[in-house]
């Protein structure tokens, strides 16, 4: 293009001093052929009309040293203008030179893009059940309260006996460990749901492998998650279990996906089961942790499942366990949340 | 050679086999094994003379289809290769990703000081609570509770004040009556609480929620 106008203004300058028509010229002009009819129509400025830079400005004109005082003021060195850094494949360590970049950096291999979406359950908890909660376990302090020590928790021997000595502390009373500590609820510490496991054990694995494959995909399309697979642990002659099988697999959800599963099993699973009551009070760990289960047939009511249901074999959809981990510390706080989100309860509900 | 003149002459009938359409030229060596009296046992392979053993062929369970697309799909190394951005394009993402934890972390601000503002009025009006008067207007100044020796007061004796109560306003009485404190007693109760949200309140936020919140008379 530069060089178009170049022969442009050449052209034109020439013409103006009537020099004599050189060969040259005649074949410039015939090769763009729009410069002798609409000469008019084209912009007469150009870039090289413009004044050249001041002396000064040419004085001081130093890339490099620009670049040097950049790169003192910054303290690092700016991302460079071409790629050149690979992230790793694999994490080699601490102590290794080449250290994969952040999760949030687009090189990195973990790098997701996102969020896209802000999941409904996520809002309601924030705008709905966190001030309820808040409200609903509201214990009043009057000003001037102060907590009156307690016994340590954990008890120590009455030295009655010469075998008391050095022993470890009495474990507390009516547990073999610590329970959590269970903290009034301020606004600093309302119930929020932490995690989800989502587990499935396939006894059909042992003698088939396929049916981990299609247990591992069935959780791959609802929890949004990459899956781990699991190897048992110790035999059971009874089961036919073995040692070192893979028998069951499980994908641990967090953050929007977490959401979105809970509120699909909220809205789309847990009402169109069949004859469900609930899920069972006495359910739950005693630290917050809430755990309930869902057959093959409930399984297939997941919508990633029911909009693709030829992909699976039909016979070997999994049955899953679902375990929301709460932040809660006890069973009942958690309860209150799960009930909060719409999860019912049913039974005697065991703390 | 004889042998084969008898074939020719009329082949059919030492077949022993049904009806066959008889080629008009067909060369009896087609079909040795039938007059053959040694015939090769099992042959399997085309021009081997040898007698191959027949193994057994393993019953193969046939896995479905399916199951090989799904093995197929888990098992696929598409993991994308990492992003590759030039100078400008990264700083843009760099500019972008903390504007977008900024405006994270404000929105945890914001909420979590609208949750304790909602504390705080609830703490104030449970204390104002606790201080009316037993006809509601005046308020009682509960005098400072005798603490322990340790210098801590527990809760019950917190809540109920010190020795004697001086009531400020209103119709002056409020000397440990009947009605003293009763509507903070009402607030204080935990009644029910612990049995868990209404599931006609305890739904999820949508677009568009029906007009009726609830359809009581549903049934399978």
């Amino acid at each position: 293009m530069a060089l178009r106008d170049l022969s442009l203004q050449s052209a034109r300058s020439l013409r103006k001093s009537s020099f004599p028509r050189s060969f040259r010229f005649r074949y410039n002009v015939s090769r763009n052929a729009s410069t002798t009819t609409h000469d008019q129509d084209l912009e007469p400025s150009s870039s090289l009309s413009i004044p050249a830079p001041s002396s000064d400005l040419v004085k001081d004109f130093d890339p490099a040293e620009r670049a040097r005082k950049r790169r003192a003021e910054l303290g690092r060195e700016l991302p460079p203008s071409r790629y050149r850094f690979r992230s790793p494949k694999y994490y080699r360590g601490p102590l290794h030179p080449h250290q994969p970049p952040p999760p949030s950096d687009p090189t990195s291999r973990q790098f997701i893009p996102g969020p896209f979406s802000l999941p409904r359950l996520e809002q309601t908890y924030h705008s709905t059940i966190a001030p309820d909660l808040m409200t609903l376990a509201y214990t009043h302090f009057p000003p001037g309260y102060r907590a009156p020590p307690k016994a340590p928790r954990l008890r120590s021997w009455d030295e009655t006996s010469p075998y008391h000595k050095n022993r470890p502390l009495r474990a507390p009373r009516g547990h073999t460990v610590l329970p959590l500590l269970r903290p009034p609820i301020t606004w600093q510490n309302v119930p929020r749901l932490e995690r989800v496991t989502v587990h499935a054990m396939v006894r059909e694995a042992l003698e088939d492998k396929s049916h981990l494959h299609v247990a591992r995909m069935v959780l791959q399309a609802i929890t949004n998650v990459r899956v781990t697979t699991h190897r048992a642990k110790g035999s059971v002659v009874g089961w036919g279990l073995r040692e070192g099988r893979q028998v069951s697999v499980s994908a641990e959800v967090n953050g929007g996906d977490m959401w979105d599963f809970v509120g699909k099993c909220v809205d789309m699973v847990l009402p169109r089961i069949k004859d469900w009551q609930g899920v069972k009070g006495s359910s739950g760990d005693s630290s917050g942790n809430i755990a309930w289960g869902l057959g093959p047939a409930d399984v297939a009511l997941f919508p990633e499942v029911e909009v693709n249901y030829n992909m699976y074999p039909p016979k070997m959809i999994p049955g899953l366990h679902v375990i929301l981990h709460t932040t809660a510390t006890n069973d009942r706080e958690a309860r209150l949340l799960l009930s909060a989100t719409g999860i019912p309860f049913y039974g005697k509900q065991v703390n | 050679m004889n042998r084969l003149k008898i074939l020719r002459s009329a082949p059919s009938t030492f077949s022993g086999l049904p009806f066959r359409p008889r080629a008009s030229n067909a060369l009896p060596l087609f079909r040795p094994s039938l007059q053959n009296p040694f015939p090769i046992q099992s042959q399997t392979s085309p021009f081997s003379s040898t007698a191959c053993l027949l193994k057994r062929k393993k019953q193969r369970v046939k896995q479905d289809i399916r199951v090989r697309h799904i093995k197929f799909h888990l098992a696929h190394p598409i993991t994308p290769r990492p992003l590759r951005f030039s100078r400008h394009r990264a700083l843009r993402h760099w500019t972008i990703h903390r504007a977008w934890h900024t405006h994270l972390s404000q929105v945890r601000r914001a909420r979590e000081l609208d949750l304790e503002r909602q504390y705080e009025s609830m703490k104030g009006a449970c204390e104002a609570l606790r201080t009316l008067g037993e006809d509601g207007i005046g308020y009682t100044i509960a005098r400072a509770p005798e603490p322990n020796e340790d210098g801590t007061v527990p809760l019950q004796k917190a809540q109920e004040g010190g020795e004697g109560l001086v009531v400020i306003g209103g119709s002056g009485k409020g000397e440990g009556g009947k009605e003293l404190g009763r509507l903070y007693r009402l607030a204080m109760e935990k009644k029910g609480i612990w049995q868990g949200v209404p599931i006609e309140y305890a739904r999820i936020q949508t677009d568009t929620p029906g007009r009726e919140g609830w359809d009581h008379g549903w049934k399978r």
